[in-house]
C-alpha cells in the first residue's frame, strides 16, 4: 500500500473530524473522495498529507508516517495559500528552491496548457489562482496526489482545463485523490470512490464495480449520502 | 543551502515593505533630531540623544510585529504551505529570524551612525577607535542584552500559539505566555544583575570620557565619579552571554514547535 490509515479519529476541539477510519491507496488509482461538506474529506487528507496529526488511530505514507513523509507528497488544499505579490515566476523559484523534484520546464509547459496568466496573484480571478497552484503541484514529480477540492468555486471552463490537465499528467504509477462536489463532472476520472458520512466511511466501491452493477458514481453519491 | 537562500529570499519578499519602511523612517528621524533647537548646548545633545532613544525602542516594537505574523499567516492559508515544505521547522525559524536580525542591525547601525552625527554637531569629535565601538560594538551589545531574545521570544509566542490553534483553544497557551512575559522578564533581569561582572567587563567608549571632557568641561564630581565607574568597569559580558544562550534556546524551542504545528 502507498498510504493507509487504520482505525483513525481526527477529533477537534468539540467535533471529530474522522471517526474510526480504515483505508488503503494502492499504486495507481484515481480515488474520488466524496461526500457532503462537513463529511471528513479535507480531514482525511491532511492526515495523510501530514499537515494533521492523528487522535487515534495510524496514518502511514510510504511505510513511515504521514508527517515524516510530508515532502513526498503533493497537498493542494482548498485554501488560497499563495501570496498576493506572488507572479508565476515567483511560484517557480519558491517550488524550485524547496522541492527538488519540482520541474521547472513541465510547470511552465503547465502554464500555458492551463492559460495561467503572468501577472501577481492578488490580480488574478480565483480561477487562474487555482490553476496556478495547479501547476505547482502537478510539475512536481510524486507518487501521491492529495487534490483537495481543485474544482471549488472555479468556472466550467478552467474546471475543463484541470480535469484535462489531471488525466494528461497522470502516470499508472502515481495515485491521486481527488476530493471534489463536482461528482459529475469529474466521475470519468475515477478508478474507485469513497463516500464519506459524518466522518465515517458510507461506502468504498470501485468505479468499474459500480457500473457492472448499472450505477455511475453520481447516482451512488445520491443513494448513499442523501 | 539552497532551501535556505530560497527561504531568506521568500522572507524578503515577504517583508520587505516592513524592512524598507523601518530604515527610511530614520529619515524622519534625522530630520526630527535637526529640529531641535535648544539653545543649551548639553541640553541639546540630551534631547537629540533622547530621539534616537525613542526610534530605537520603537524600531524593536516594529520588528517584533515583522517577525511575528505568523497568525495573519495562519489566517490566510500561507502557513500551511510553509508546514507542507522539506525544511525543517528550524530552518524556517532561522531564515525568519536570521532576516529581522539582519534588517535590525542595519537599523541600530544607523542609528549609531545619527548618534555620532548629533555628537559631531555639539562639537564632541570622537577618534576612529570610539567611532567604530559606537557603530559596531555598541549596537551588537544593544541589541544581544534586549532585540535579540525579544524576537525570539515573539518568534515562540506566535508558533506556540498557531500549534494549538486546531485540535485545541489557542487563545490559551497564548495568554499564559503573553501574562507570564512581565515575570519572566523581571525574573531574569534580577539574576542578571546579581551575576553581572563576574567577569571581566567589555570596556567601550574608554576614550569617550577624554572628548566629553574636553568639549563640555567637567561636570559634578558624583557624575563623574558614576561615568568614570562605568568606562572602567566597562558593559557587564554575563547579561550578553546568558541572553545570547537563551535567544538560541528558545528559537531551538520555536524551531521544534513548528515541526508539530497543525493546520
Amino acid at each position: 500500500m502507498l498510504a493507509s490509515l487504520e482505525n483513525v479519529t481526527k477529533r477537534y476541539r468539540t467535533t471529530d473530524g474522522v471517526r474510526d477510519l480504515s483505508l488503503g491507496f494502492p499504486v495507481g488509482e484515481i480515488v474520488g473522495v466524496l461526500g457532503l461538506n462537513g463529511s471528513g474529506k479535507s480531514t482525511m487528507l491532511k492526515l495523510l498529507a501530514g499537515l494533521l496529526l492523528p487522535t487515534a488511530g495510524t496514518v502511514a505514507v510510504f511505510g513511515g508516517s504521514a508527517r515524516g513523509n510530508r515532502a513526498r507528497t503533493v497537498f493542494l488544499g482548498e485554501t488560497d495559500t499563495l501570496w498576493p505579490w506572488m507572479m508565476p515566476s515567483d511560484a517557480s523559484r519558491f517550488m524550485e528552491g524547496l522541492y527538488p523534484d519540482f520541474d521547472v520546464a513541465r510547470f511552465h509547459k503547465l502554464l500555458d496548457v492551463l492559460e495561467v496568466p503572468r501577472r501577481k496573484t492578488k490580480a488574478m480571478s480565483k480561477g487562474e489562482r487555482g490553476r496556478l497552484r495547479l501547476a505547482m503541484s502537478l510539475a512536481r514529480s510524486v507518487k501521491l496526489y492529495l487534490l483537495d477540492e481543485p474544482l471549488a468555486g472555479i468556472d466550467l471552463i478552467s474546471r475543463e482545463k484541470i480535469m484535462t490537465s489531471l488525466v494528461r499528467e497522470w502516470h499508472t504509477d502515481e495515485t491521486i485523490l481527488l476530493s471534489t462536489h463536482q461528482v459529475a463532472e469529474a466521475e470519468g476520472l475515477f478508478d474507485r470512490a469513497i463516500y464519506l458520512r459524518e466522518g465515517r466511511l458510507a461506502l468504498d466501491a470501485g468505479a468499474e464495480a459500480l457500473r457492472e452493477r448499472g450505477k455511475s458514481v453520481v447516482q451512488t453519491f445520491k443513494e448513499v449520502l442523501a | 543551502m539552497k532551501r535556505f537562500r530560497t527561504l531568506l529570499w521568500l522572507e524578503h519578499r515577504r517583508s520587505w515593505v516592513w524592512a524598507v519602511s523601518l530604515l527610511g523612517s530614520l529619515s524622519f528621524w534625522a530630520w526630527g533630531v535637526k529640529q531641535v533647537r535648544v539653545m543649551d548646548v548639553v541640553q541639546r545633545f540630551g534631547i537629540r540623544a533622547g530621539l534616537l532613544g525613542l526610534a530605537a525602542a520603537i524600531g524593536a516594537v516594529v520588528l517584533c510585529l515583522m517577525i511575528g505574523r505568523i497568525r495573519s499567516e495562519t489566517r490566510h492559508g500561507q502557513y500551511e504551505l510553509l508546514l507542507l515544505t522539506p525544511p525543517s521547522g528550524y530552518a524556517h525559524i532561522g531564515a525568519r529570524y536570521l532576516y529581522a536580525t539582519g534588517v535590525a542591525f542595519a537599523y541600530y547601525v544607523t542609528i549609531a551612525f545619527l548618534f555620532w552625527w548629533i555628537a559631531a554637531l555639539a562639537g564632541i569629535r570622537l577618534d576612529g577607535r570610539t567611532l567604530i565601538e559606537l557603530i559596531l560594538a555598541a549596537p551588537f551589545y544593544g541589541m544581544s542584552v534586549t532585540l535579540l531574545p525579544l524576537l525570539a521570544w515573539t518568534m515562540l509566542l506566535m508558533v506556540f500559539i498557531s500549534a494549538y490553534r486546531i485540535s485545541g483553544p489557542g487563545w490559551v497557551p497564548g495568554t499564559v505566555m503573553i501574562l507570564a512575559t512581565p515575570f519572566a522578564f523581571r525574573w531574569l533581569a534580577r539574576g542578571l544583575f546579581s551575576i553581572s561582572y563576574s567577569l571581566p567587563g567589555w570596556r567601550l567608549f574608554t576614550r569617550a570620557p577624554a572628548a566629553m571632557i574636553e568639549r563640555f568641561g567637567r561636570s559634578d564630581p558624583e557624575t563623574m565619579l558614576q561615568f568614570d565607574e562605568v568606562v572602567y568597569n566597562g558593559l557587564p559580558l554575563e547579561p550578553m552571554l546568558i541572553l545570547l544562550v537563551l535567544t538560541a534556546v528558545l528559537l531551538a524551542i520555536a524551531g521544534r514547535i513548528w515541526q508539530e504545528v497543525e493546520a
